[in-house]
């Protein structure tokens, strides 16, 4: 092991994402081999982990951790066991794989900077889903890895198909993105940890979990799963990302993103698998979705069809599988990991070969396709490969991985889903066939010989070659495999002679003879079933069995018209004018208000005024005559009064003056007769005479 | 004296940038960028002893009649706000170097800027109610006149409603506080936490309201949002940067600081506590359902932004709702902060967008990223996170909002269902966040000759891409800083 590889082997390709738009500047062939460099230095990292779970150096599971969030105790790390370290490598290898095959693919397109940016990115992400520890690292990458995936769909960003397609994927996924949070959140508020670990060993002590939040848990889980690796109902988003370059559908959409879902229902099957029906749930939707992926394949006339429907209903097979393992050492898990492992390199290489074709045609439809096999020997042997891989021909892989499959199922005992995944095995070599037929075997078309159809660039037949070639002996690394991920599972080549493989191989004659008649023998045929009471079936998958009819129609139309409702009626309509309103009514009452205050105070003001100048007339009026009478009184009194004590006054004073003059001569006749002849008695007489005399003069001068 | 000069400074730059501007608009936006910077080194200096002692204080004597001191304090929560108002007038003033180069009379604009910054920043770094009531006015009256003088096709009247609307608010907060302090005797809101405890709770829970009541105004919950669209639209895109990304957080930030975190924790949990609790959970799912629905139907391009932010102010209200579960209220606080630097960057780029090619309508665009890669890398990362995806800022904060739904429904099952459906409504966010990049970048071109935008813009959308995408990657500091702070 190479030291920190289990860091460096998302860290590096992640990072180097990051170099792409700078060596771009340097020069376009700089940026080509620098990203498959990375790509090959991520494979080396990758692989070197590889002798140490195999032949037990390291002690497996291994959980190495770093701080991230340390304020809330939230760690980031990496997982080492056989499961992450099995998917690191598939991705990584696969990823160089299509690197190399996109130098020849996508040569001549625009935009390669921003394509082998999400490419890079895509695969760090990848890898870094499969290697974290523990729930929240990996719900990041699992998201970033939709993000890349939106980003590489789209990556025609001026077609409307392939906008569409994108935003179609991503929103799809996003529904059942929000259920695996919730999940997540579920479980962290209830055990504390995010980690995988931590959050199994404590499951794994009965009672620390509240059995309703488990399954609450275990089943939000699922409906991520089946959202992120297209299973029933929630399929119909891979077809529409074959908008994408072929290399993309390759890596993305064929062999490693669409696997997050089985990978996520394989890690957590040791935490969920006492869950009730939990199990059940995984098998009956896994098998249910292989047989109708398989008759969707069968029906559709787009190239890039067969493999997308193939996928969805592998990947069934997958889902069938680890829901018939009652614990992760059971048969049904490994036939499950062991058969998204086969599926991986015949879907790769599905695509890949697809690709050349498309390539070198330039259109998708295999109605305008036949007699390829001349012009394209090299795919034409590629294509046989998948076919006989994918259908489980022994010895390829699948013939031992579908074989476990089954076999785990039969041995639960439920023999209805056994039925299901043979029919779905009947269909798969039925739809292989017809593609087989219709773009290789059957006579040239017009269009293909209006064109010059000549083999795809070396680069891309031989990196396809090598998957080719994987198909062909995985089937035989069988044992090693069941080493590498300890699981205690034998297929030897007894297999071949037992009775199953004899019932399996007849059920792939059922499915195979009626469509060698149809497309090759008989092609009049189909036209005559179509113009048949099966014309209602033929109708049922032309519609793709009317998911998509219901989701646009429906769901997306739906809130379309809700949300335009709520912005028409609510917003614009009421919120947007209400303040308008209040502010119009409060205008309007300001003016009645103010009108009628005006009128109601000037009336005020006047009566107000009025009165005053009423009362102040009056009260002049009043006060003037009241005053002028009491003026008249007050003058007339006075005047009388001054008159009347004029009158008194004067007779008083006259009589005082004649009193004191009467009785002054009186006196002085009596004192001239009492005193006469002494001088100082006539002195003393004048004197006072004189005094009196002054003082009547004063009291007549002063009159 | 740290935290009173980065009051001062911007204060004292107003003029300044008022004076420089008469000469060259640059000058100006240089010293609003410059200031700005300062105050962030400032700010820094009071990092060490703020993590000493959990928050950092300085007092000044101020009116003595009311008895009041002058109080200006940092912990972790403030302090990022503090960063993330900085950081984003830092990249309006260097936005608008070459965006508002047309316009005329931009020594007002910038020295408006300069002085909204004095409010903002006061607001997050005061626990004097009455200082906090004055910057909470002062952030009002500079953006009234920016969207009113610098704004697009009615701006007086985008204007006008935004101040009635927020000055309406305004009033139940003066309300609040003359409340308290006749409660308490005091208007430090620290001081006043432990007194309140003794008042009567009925009316604590008149004092809650009315709080609650102002500060969502500003928030823009549904109904009170009615102002957000227009002003946001109308002004000019530094302007809605930082309205969307500051001025309605502050009115979040002040729901934490005040109706949750001075008066509600002095009321008796069960009789009014977890009743308003609810209430605030209920308008915040509603918010961020309206707010998606809205922006889905919607075609004027800024008006689309504006519509998310008030979807987001639902979410940070569901997260605080949530109070006091630490994940919820630190994922509703990072919510700030990540949505802030998102949607600012998010303003630029439509801005940008706006500028280049002098139309709104986004049925009129189409394939603008071949011919404006930069702007369209920016506002990918600025949709997508805003939409919270992985590796972007806001994926993080809404996770925890999340993850505190969870945990507070395991006490109280009735957030249970709201959790749900915010979980729902991120998929409403992702998908008119599609519909804007759809309609906007890809597909065919509809307009010719557009050609990527200035180099002052390319700059500022840079850092707060760069930004995004680290607050994504990198959250510990901040999520150290927020959860540092205890209730």
């Amino acid at each position: 092991m190479l030291p920190y590889s289990p860091w460096l082997v998302w860290i590096v390709p992640s990072l180097a994402s990051l170099f792409v738009p700078i060596f771009a500047k340097i020069g376009h062939k700089v940026r080509d081999y620098f990203v498959v460099l990375v790509g090959l230095f991520t494979f080396i990292i990758a692989a070197s982990v590889v002798p140490d779970i195999y032949f037990k150096t390291i002690e497996v599971p291994m959980d190495a951790t770093a701080p991230w969030i340390p304020g809330l105790g939230i760690q980031a790390g990496v997982l080492l066991d056989p499961l992450s370290v099995l998917f690191a490598n598939l991705i990584a290898f696969l990823g160089l794989i299509v690197l190399i095959y996109s130098l020849g693919y996508m040569s001549k397109n625009e935009g390669l900077t921003r394509y082998y940016f999400f490419m890079l990115l895509f695969i760090g992400s990848m890898i870094g889903l499969v290697m974290a520890d523990n729930f929240l690292q990996m719900f990041i990458f699992w998201e970033m890895v939709g993000l890349c995936s939106y980003a590489l769909v789209s990556f025609y960003y001026q077609r409307a198909e392939a906008v569409k397609a994108g935003m179609k994927v991503f929103l799809m996924t996003r529904v059942g993105d929000i259920c695996l949070l919730a999940a997540i959140a579920i479980l962290y508020a209830n055990l504390g940890t995010f980690s995988f670990l931590e959050s199994f060993a404590q499951v794994e002590e009965m009672g620390k979990l509240a059995l309703s939040f488990l399954s609450f848990a275990s089943f939000l889980t699922l409906i991520g799963a089946v959202a992120k690796s297209a299973q029933l109902p929630l399929h119909t988003w891979l077809y529409s990302a074959m908008e994408a370059p072929t290399s993309v559908s390759c890596l993305l959409h064929g062999a490693t993103m669409v696997k997050g879902g089985i990978y996520l229902i394989a890690r957590t099957h040791i935490m969920f698998n006492t869950v009730p029906m939990w199990l059940t749930s995984v098998a009956w939707i896994g098998a249910i979705t292989a047989l109708i992926g398989a008759t969707l394949a069968l029906h559709t006339s787009d190239i890039k069809g067969v493999p997308a429907y193939s996928t969805i209903s592998q990947i069934g097979f997958m889902m069938a599988g680890l829901g018939a393992a009652s614990s992760p050492l059971a048969s049904g898990w490994f036939a499950g990991i062991f058969h998204m492992l086969s599926h991986a390199f015949f879907q790769g290489l599905g695509f890949l070969a697809i690709g050349s074709i498309v390539h070198q045609l330039g259109t998708r439809d295999m109605r305008q396709m036949g007699g390829l096999r001349r012009a394209m020997p090299i795919s034409f042997v590629l294509c046989i490969v998948v076919i006989l891989a994918r259908s489980g021909i022994p010895p390829f892989s699948s013939f031992f991985s579908k074989g476990l499959i089954v076999n785990s199922i039969l041995s639960e005992g439920n023999l209805a889903l056994a039925f299901l995944i043979y029919g779905a095995a009947a269909v798969t070599f039925a739809y292989s066939l017809r593609f087989l037929i219709l773009t290789f075997i059957r006579p040239e078309s017009d269009y293909v010989s209006s064109i010059h159809v000549h083999e795809a660039p070396r680069i891309m037949w031989l990196s396809s070659s090598v998957l080719a070639v994987l198909c062909v002996v995985l089937g035989v690394f069988e044992p090693f495999l069941a080493g590498f991920m300890r699981v205690n599972v034998e297929v030897g080549l007894s297999e071949l002679t037992s009775f199953s493989s004899l019932i399996f191989l007849l059920v792939l004659f059922v499915g195979g003879f009626p469509t060698y008649l149809a497309y090759l023998r008989k092609p009049l045929m189909l036209d005559k079933i179509r113009k048949s009471k099966m014309a209602s079936i033929d109708k049922v998958l032309e519609r793709g069995y009317y998911f998509d009819i219901v989701y646009d129609k429906v769901l997306v139309n739906g809130f379309v018209k809700l949300s335009s409702g709520v912005y028409r009626y609510v917003e614009t309509l009421a919120l947007e004018r209400l303040p308008y309103f209040v502010a119009r009514g409060a205008r309007r009452l300001a003016r009645g208000t103010h009108m009628y205050a005006d009128a109601f105070l000037d009336r005020i003001c006047y009566v107000i005024a009025g009165g005053a100048v009423r009362l102040a007339k009056g009260t002049h009026e009043y006060a003037d005559a009241l005053l002028d009478r009491l003026c008249y009184v007050a003058a007339g009194g006075a005047v009388r009064s001054a008159r009347g004590t004029h009158k008194h006054a004067e007779a008083l004073l006259d009589n005082l003056l004649y009193l004191i003059a009467g009785r002054a001569v009186r006196h002085g006749s009596r004192i001239r007769k009492v005193h006469t002849g002494s001088l100082p008695h006539f002195v003393l007489a004048a004197v006072l005479g004189f005094l009196f005399l002054c003082i009547l003069l004063l009291l007549t001068v002063f009159r | 004296m740290a935290l009173l000069f980065s009051l001062l400074i911007p204060c004292l730059a107003t003029p300044i940038a008022y004076a420089s501007g008469k000469k060259s608009s640059k000058a100006a936006a240089s010293v609003v960028a410059l200031v700005s910077v300062i105050d962030l080194l400032l700010l820094y200096t009071t990092v060490p002893a703020m993590q000493a002692n959990g928050r950092y204080v300085e007092s000044y004597y101020w009116m003595p009649m009311l008895g009041s001191t002058f109080t200006l304090f940092v912990d972790g929560i403030s302090l990022s706000m503090a960063v993330v108002t900085l950081t984003l007038i830092f990249s309006a003033a260097v936005f608008s170097m070459n965006y508002m180069a047309k316009k005329k009379t931009l020594s007002g604009y910038y020295a408006m800027l300069s002085l909204l910054m004095v409010g903002l920043v006061g607001v997050f770094i005061t626990s004097n109610l009455l200082f906090f009531y004055f910057c909470w006015e002062l952030m009002l009256i500079p953006t009234y006149f920016i969207i009113g003088g610098w704004g697009y096709k009615e701006p007086y009247r985008a204007a006008f409603k935004f101040f009635i609307f927020t000055h309406a608010g305004a009033v139940f907060v003066l309300l609040g506080i003359g409340a308290v302090y006749m409660l308490t005797g005091t208007l430090d809101m620290f001081q006043a936490k432990s007194l309140l405890a003794n008042a009567a709770p009925d009316i604590l829970g008149w004092v809650l309201a009315a709080f609650t009541v102002g500060f969502a105004v500003k928030m823009a919950i549904v109904p009170a949002h009615m102002w957000l669209p227009d002003a946001h639209s109308e002004a000019p895109a530094p302007m809605s940067a930082i309205l969307s990304g500051v001025i309605i957080e502050a009115g979040a930030y002040a729901i934490l600081r005040v109706s949750l975190g001075t008066v509600f924790t002095s009321l008796p949990a069960t009789e009014i506590g977890s009743p308003f609790l609810h209430v605030l959970t209920i308008f915040g799912v509603v918010s961020a359902f309206y707010g998606a629905f809205t922006a889905l139907a919607e075609k004027d391009i800024k008006r689309i932004v504006a519509y998310s932010s008030i979807s987001h102010m639902g979410y940070v209200l569901f997260g605080l709702s949530l109070f006091p579960f630490s994940e919820g209220i630190t994922g509703a606080v990072y919510h700030l902060v990540t949505h802030g630097v998102s949607k600012g960057l998010l303003f630029l780029t439509a801005g940008s967008i706006m500028m280049q090619t002098k139309v709104r309508n986004i049925d009129e665009m189409g394939g603008l990223a071949g011919k404006m890669p930069f702007t369209a890398t920016s506002s990918a990362i600025a949709a997508f996170s805003i939409a919270g995806a992985p590796p972007f800022a806001c994926f993080i904060s809404e996770f925890l909002i999340f993850i505190g739904g969870v945990q507070a429904g395991g006490t109280d099952s009735f957030y249970f269902l709201p959790t749900a459906l915010m979980l729902v409504a991120t998929v409403f966010s992702l998908a008119y966040v599609l519909r804007f990049f759809w309609k906007v970048f890809l597909e065919r071109s509809k307009i010719k000759k557009v050609k990527e935008a200035p180099i002052s813009m390319i700059v500022s959308m840079g850092i707060l891409a760069f930004l995004v995408l680290l607050l994504g990657v990198w959250p510990q500091n901040f999520i150290d800083l927020i959860s540092s702070v205890s209730f």
